[in-house]
């Protein structure tokens, strides 16, 4: 039943229409660019410009990219209308700066709304945020091949630390 | 070793809490005792207790910005680090510093 609820959770947030599990952008921005795309078709973006300015301000305050192949681009930014995550997995490598120096191939961006007075949704995004510290569930990440595999993924409890 | 710590970062979403999971897994893993509290973007989680900080032997700060209650450790001996030095390397981070605070 705990589980249920979990993926019952999950699915508030990330939804199939914001994953790409076949991203073609070939450069950081353009990633940034194309997961922002698929926010703005699902509604939860409605700035699409002053989003990716935010998101680019965050990047010169420091690396995202967090070693493993895996980067977490985020903006807290007026543009968003909904809490959310854009999730976009590639085919191939795509430069970015990380904390170990390797380029990436999964590209998860976290939209935060501004003013989110919705704990729950923000809660959410901080579990994936846990789930990321754990090297299993990394190494699983890059072996995803259909979005539903992910949504069961990402549907997994992380352990408690 | 009883270590107590604060994890925070700029915007409050992501490294403050991928930072302390790596932190809690590493100092378990290395048989320590720790408590990690979270200053994020919805407020500050797992909160210390006075009798944690008191009990422990150094305080470790992941943070990215400055924080709240570090009054709190006044007299303690305290570690900051950027929360991407925990990320890439939390088990590395808290042998330095137990190493450092032996030979001390």
């Amino acid at each position: 039943m705990a589980i249920d609820m979990n993926s019952f959770e999950i699915s508030k947030v990330i939804t199939p229409e914001l994953i790409s599990i076949d991203l073609q952008a070939t450069t950081k921005v353009a990633a940034i660019e194309e997961l922002t795309d698929l926010l703005v078709a699902h509604g939860d973006v409605i700035d699409r410009q002053g989003f990716i300015d935010d998101v680019m301000y965050r990047e010169t305050e420091g690396m995202t990219g967090l070693g493993q192949g895996v980067a977490i681009p985020h903006g807290k930014s007026k543009a968003v209308k909904n809490t959310t995550l854009a999730i976009g997995i590639s085919q191939h490598a795509i430069g970015w700066e990380a904390l170990d120096d390797e380029p990436v191939t999964v590209v998860i961006l976290f939209a935060v709304k501004d003013t989110d007075a919705n704990t729950l949704h923000i809660k959410l995004l901080q579990k994936v945020a846990i789930l990321l510290a754990d090297d299993s569930f990394i190494e699983r990440l890059h072996h995803i091949e259909t979005k539903a595999e992910l949504m069961d993924l990402l549907a997994k409890e992380p352990e408690e630390g | 070793m009883k270590i107590v710590g604060v994890a925070a970062c700029t915007s409050g979403i992501a490294h403050t809490y991928i930072a302390r999971e790596k932190v809690m897994k590493a100092a378990q893993s290395l048989g320590y005792e720790i408590h990690m509290e979270t200053q994020g973007t919805i407020g500050t989680e797992n909160e210390l207790t006075p009798a944690q900080i008191e009990a422990a032997d150094f305080v470790l700060l992941v943070v990215d910005i400055k924080i709240g209650g570090r009054e709190r450790f006044a007299g303690k001996k305290v570690v900051e680090v950027p929360t991407n030095t925990a990320i890439k390397a939390p088990t590395k981070l808290l042998q330095a510093v137990v190493d450092k605070l032996q030979a001390s």
